[in-house]
């Protein structure tokens, strides 16, 4: 049988055959396990837009709380086609293409700093962009002939990170923050933003942020040049900073 | 008076909010409603993203959208001008880079609402504010993102109106005391020892200027001779350098900072001065380089700690958000009488409200 044509213009989940809105989910109800537990699972998921939605396992998690895993079948679509351009298209380089691209078009060391700012206490995010370790098998930057790296761990002072960038006259900052709806977080970015442009350096250090929930909305409203998020690897990061680092030389402002 | 009056002299307006959700985008909305029915052509840009349906943190809370009409311009992104749908002439291609893509500056031919994500950075929303300036718009509207404020430095802008709001603090009193810790640093008085500016301005960094980031901190002692202290002393000395500098110079009178002014620094200095006594002046460019978030100059003010700034910044009015999105609210009324009471001289209002004369639509009666 021929693959049946996507049609990107209406995407939607897939599990038996194409276009079925078939999705599988699992959630906890803080109600005893019971027959009534059930009926609110079938319910909820009713509510929630699922058509024909189905209990396939259910069980006690604890007294008072059931576990369900269901299915349903949306009935809504995405029109993919629209989701294209800016921050969408983006080819990422290898590692190798990465040097080559930076030999090519910066032809020095590229200085970055990176640092979990103000209270985070999380590192992780940091470590597998810079550290020679890496992530999933790729190296971190520190990894680069084409990147000279200073990680400064965690819960460091935003002047003290800005301090030490102007110091090693870096290229770029990286930030690592856990955004939550706390308005704590977002000032941490914020304030590093800040005392950029208050030390006149703005123009000098691209500034990109990462964490679990950092988009390139968020990255631009915290003003930053480029956020990353899970699943970034330190080649998409490091094909960022070669670009941007190239545009500016090709075009200072 | 209105909030547009208010602010007509100031051909680049800056908003800033003290955090996210405290109205700056609807103080834009009701200023640009103002602006256009009084038929001023506008330029709008914004150093975040502005008239995007959903909070981009917390996406239970939708925003407010901006809307305007045939002949204004705006700095925005391609996609966001295309996603518009509003017919519009490309004027020019800033060169600016956001994460949202390359910012454009275009005039609109139709009416409607568009998503403005202009530059981020100071220096170039400046460029881009005076190239839609040079494009014929009377006035341009710049409008801040969460709790950013470079924009409103006078090497930028030329006026302020700041918006505060609910989201501060589930408790009154420490909304109206934050709020008018902030107006005490945006007001920090101007410098006026003729010998300090002289230094000062040598040492000015304009935002994204020349040698921006370049200039040393200097020590200024009782018989005007200037010491210049290691570079980044201000932003990461730890507190016993700063204290053994202080009391090694023990005829300081002021201190230039040409860069970034952190809290930190400031305690640093406290315990000296506070066994010498006397004043110290702390002298910045302007208030958008002091980063205090625990104390307001006033307190600093009472330890010995005078902050100056080379360049005031004029602050037109201050707008009240009271509703804090998915928490609570306050009363509006109660809230701007409050801040009047705590806040000298500067215009309150709160344009959502029925005693704003420039509210957008009318109250909705039971009829």
């Amino acid at each position: 049988m021929p693959p049946r044509e996507v049609d990107l213009a209406a995407v939607k989940p897939y599990a038996d055959h194409l276009g079925d809105g078939l999705v599988q989910m699992s959630f906890t109800l803080p109600v005893p396990y019971s027959l009534a537990a059930r009926k609110a699972a079938l319910e909820l998921a009713a509510k929630m837009g699922f058509d024909q939605p189905e209990v396939v396992h259910y069980e006690r998690l604890t007294d008072g709380y059931t576990y369900f895993v269901m299915y349903g079948r949306c009935v809504q679509s995405i029109d993919f086609t629209a989701l294209q351009g800016e921050g969408f298209d983006i080819e990422y380089m290898t590692e190798d293409e990465v040097e080559r691209f930076a030999a090519e078009h910066v032809g020095r060391k590229i200085v970055v700093v990176g640092a979990s700012t103000g209270s985070d206490t999380h590192s992780v995010g940091i470590d597998a962009m810079l550290n020679l370790k890496g992530y999933h098998g790729h190296h971190g930057l520190e990894g680069y002939h084409a990147f000279t790296t200073y990680n400064l761990g965690s819960q460091v002072p935003n002047s003290v990170l800005v301090a030490k960038a102007i110091e090693v006259g870096a290229d770029a900052i990286l930030v690592s923050q856990t955004v939550t709806q706390q308005n704590l977080h977002v000032h941490n970015l914020t304030e590093l933003v800040e005392m950029v442009e208050a030390e006149g350096r703005r123009q000098d250090m691209i500034l990109a942020c990462g964490g679990p929930r950092v988009t390139n909305e968020l990255a631009k409203e915290l003003g930053y040049d480029a956020g990353f998020s899970k699943g970034t690897e330190p080649q998409h990061l490091a094909t960022f900073i070669v670009r941007e680092l190239a545009a500016r030389v090709a075009a200072p402002r | 008076l209105l909030l547009g009056e208010l602010t007509a002299s100031a051909r680049r307006l800056a908003l800033v909010g003290l955090a996210k959700n405290t109205g700056k985008t609807v103080a834009l909305a009701a200023l640009l409603r103002e602006l256009q029915d009084a038929g001023r052509l506008v330029g709008v840009t914004s150093v975040g993203r502005d008239g995007e349906e959903r909070d981009v943190i917390d996406s239970r809370i939708e925003k407010p959208r901006v809307l305007l009409s045939a002949g204004n311009l705006v700095a925005t992104t391609d996609g966001l001008l295309s996603a518009s749908g509003i017919p519009h002439n490309v004027l020019e291609n800033t060169g600016v880079r956001t994460p949202l893509g390359p910012v454009l500056i275009a005039r609109l031919r139709g009416h409607g609402a568009i998503e403005v994500a202009g530059p981020s950075a100071a220096a170039d929303v400046r460029a881009v504010s005076d190239a839609m300036l040079g494009h014929g718009a009377e006035q341009v509207l710049i409008d801040g993102a969460i709790d950013r404020r470079a924009a409103s430095s006078p090497d930028v802008s030329d006026g302020l109106v700041m918006s505060t709001g609910a989201i501060l603090s589930a408790d009154l009193e420490e909304v109206v005391a934050r709020t008018r810790d902030a107006v005490e640093l945006v007001r920090l008085p101007g410098l006026e020892d003729p010998l300090l500016r002289k230094l000062a301005e040598r040492t000015h960094l304009r935002t994204g200027g020349e040698g921006a980031g370049h200039a040393p901190t200097v020590l200024v002692s009782a018989d005007d001779e200037a010491l210049e202290l290691p570079p980044r002393f201000v932003l990461s000395s730890d507190p016993q350098t700063i204290e053994a500098t202080l009391a090694a110079n023990p005829s300081a009178r002021a201190v230039i900072v040409p860069g970034a002014l952190p809290e930190a620094f400031m305690r640093g200095m406290l315990p000296v001065l506070r066994s010498r006594g006397g004043e110290l002046a702390v002298v910045v460019a302007d208030s958008t380089r002091v980063f205090l978030s625990g104390k307001g100059p006033r307190w600093y003010e009472r330890q010995g700690l005078r902050l100056q700034v080379l360049q005031p910044i004029a602050l037109r009015a201050l707008t009240v958000n009271p509703v804090a999105p998915q928490s609570h609210s306050f009363d509006s009324a109660e809230l701007r009488g409050l801040l009047e009471n705590a806040i000298e001289d500067l215009p309150i209002f709160d344009v959502r409200q029925d005693d704003y004369a420039g509210r957008a639509e009318p109250a909705e009666s039971p009829s």
